[in-house]
């Protein structure tokens, strides 16, 4: 599905990212432990085309989509709920989620059935569809970033942080419904501090740190890893 | 009464146009972040494209007033694409000097095709409305309802279409625009575009009101600059209630205090802003 090779990003002298490998298969969701400044949102948005790598290559499913502009990606199958949301505040949650689905926007039925789905999935959100996303509590605003990324109805789905500041009982809400998206066939690929949660739903794994890729295996290898549960887990 | 009357009438037909300036000005500052003074010079060349179709083409008002709007719509758009595209991530001082470059570059043109002079417009609608002791000309009247129809037409482009909805999405949070999968340099251009053609409006309104000039924009764009300041730079609502505030004062100062002080008021009223309100008196909560 996707295949992050050897990837390069440089600030000025600085490299985000030394040589990034990873890959995703099809159904899976694969989990991105690391601590702040470890590198994950600078993957990220690389991979969503907001930053330009310096070497490196990214394939979606054997295609090489390097280098290509946010919105061609975002029509190819990524989409991406970034950490600190950037949804758009004033607007209401139904519009926010439209402008989700804005490279389907000829497909009126399609979008009509994908709102329903995200409905299901977070029912508070149909509670508040007038309201504007900027008047939604931490764990509203987080489903709303999530759904609007699935508005786009991606195959692959990059969820940044998205336990970042909420409350244990949203975030074990959030992680259930990451389960129940996957399960409805996109694969996930999970930027997480939260190893503890993240590892419950995740199928394999990778350790990020300076840049570098320096860990990866199953869920359970993961787990059981000493320096793991030292440095994420916290046991 | 009625010279107040008369005076409100004179106000509001002033405040349509300035209301139509300061929309196409805060549209671009809100949504790109670029503080146009070329602004200005899109509706000095409106009100030339008018000049023009209506002296030495003698065409209709109606396909003087087209003209200038798709001469100026592209105009615009051909602003972003030449200047404001390449200056994407710079300062605000780079935006700043390219637009002051571009209003001079425009008003140069002007000056060479057009020569200095001040040129008077022919004007199609002479006729007088009297209602209530006041006497409205019917290009004042064309002014008000073309402005109300053209405000009301931005508002449904804005609110209820999905165009109009990426380029709201474009001004409150450029990345998740991006995220999305919008367009963002196609948005762009639009905005810039969208911007012409409220210049345009705005100018081939006033056109038969005033004499054409190079220099004719300049006045209005500082004005613009103080209405879109005064009502929230990016603000919509904020343009069009400062656009009305900053004319009836200025009307009503020039008939009761003296005609020398209406000019004054939009820089007073300024730094009344500045110092007591800074974010300006219309800014969206947040």
């Amino acid at each position: 599905m996707l295949e992050v090779r050897d990837l390069r990003v440089r600030f000025g002298t600085f490299y985000a990212l030394d040589g990034v490998s990873l890959s995703v298969k099809e159904g899976e969701i694969v989990v991105l432990l690391g601590a702040n400044g470890a590198g994950k949102s600078t993957l990220f948005r690389t991979i969503s085309g907001l930053h330009a790598p310096a070497g490196g290559a990214i394939l979606l499913e054997g295609q090489d989509v390097t280098r290509w502009p946010a919105h061609r990606l975002v029509a190819a199958g990524i989409a991406q709920a970034p950490e600190g949301k950037h949804l758009f505040p004033e607007v209401s949650v139904g519009k926010n989620l439209r402008l989700g689905a804005y490279v389907r926007r000829r497909d009126v039925e399609g979008v009509r059935s994908t709102m329903d789905e995200v409905f299901q999935l977070f029912p508070v959100l149909r509670e508040k569809e007038r309201d504007a996303a900027g008047t939604l509590s931490g764990g509203q605003q987080q489903m709303l970033a999530i759904g609007r990324a699935l508005m786009a109805k991606p195959r692959l789905l990059l969820l940044d942080e998205p336990s970042l500041g909420l409350a244990p009982l949203v975030v074990e809400e959030v992680f259930a419904s990451i389960q129940k998206i996957n399960e409805g066939g996109t694969s996930v690929l999970l930027a997480e501090q939260n190893a503890h949660a993240a590892l419950k739903v995740a199928h394999r794994g990778y350790v990020i740190e300076e840049g570098t890729v320096s860990l990866s295996g199953g869920r359970g290898e993961l787990m059981g890893n000493e320096e793991v549960r030292r440095a994420y887990i916290g046991i | 009464m009625t010279l107040f009357l008369q005076q409100l009438v004179n106000g509001v037909a002033l405040g349509s146009v300035y209301a139509l300036v300061a929309l196409g000005l805060t549209l671009v500052y809100g949504v790109l972040k670029v503080p146009n003074f070329a602004h200005g010079a899109l509706y000095m060349m409106a009100a030339y494209v008018v000049y023009v179709a209506l002296t030495a083409v003698e065409a209709p008002y109606v396909v003087a007033i087209a003209a200038a709007i798709v001469a100026i719509g592209v105009l615009g758009g051909a602003m972003e694409l030449v200047v404001f595209r390449h200056l994407e991530g710079k300062t605000p001082v780079h935006m700043m000097i390219a637009a002051l470059g571009v209003l001079f570059f425009l008003e140069g043109t002007a000056d060479v095709v057009w020569g200095p002079d001040f040129r008077p417009v022919p004007t199609p609608l002479d006729g007088v409305v009297s209602a209530f002791g006041v006497n409205i000309t019917e290009q004042r009247i064309l002014v008000i309802v073309a402005a109300v129809a053209t405000m009301v037409g931005l508002y449904t482009l804005l609110k209820r279409t999905l165009v109009g909805m990426s380029i709201e999405a474009l001004a409150q949070d450029r990345e998740g625009a991006l995220l999305v999968g919008i367009d963002t340099k196609r948005v762009a251009l639009l905005t810039f575009a969208i911007s012409g053609v409220l210049a345009a409006i705005a100018g081939s309104l006033i056109a038969p009101l005033v004499l054409v000039f190079p220099l004719m924009g300049a006045v209005v764009i500082l004005k613009a600059f103080v209405i879109v300041i005064l009502g929230g730079m990016g603000s919509v609502p904020g343009a069009i209630i400062g656009g009305y505030l900053l004319a009836i004062a200025e009307t009503m100062a020039g008939t009761y205090v003296a005609f020398a002080f209406s000019e004054l008021i939009a820089f007073a009223l300024l730094v009344l802003v500045l110092v007591f309100r800074p974010t300006g008196l219309f800014t969206k909560g947040t």
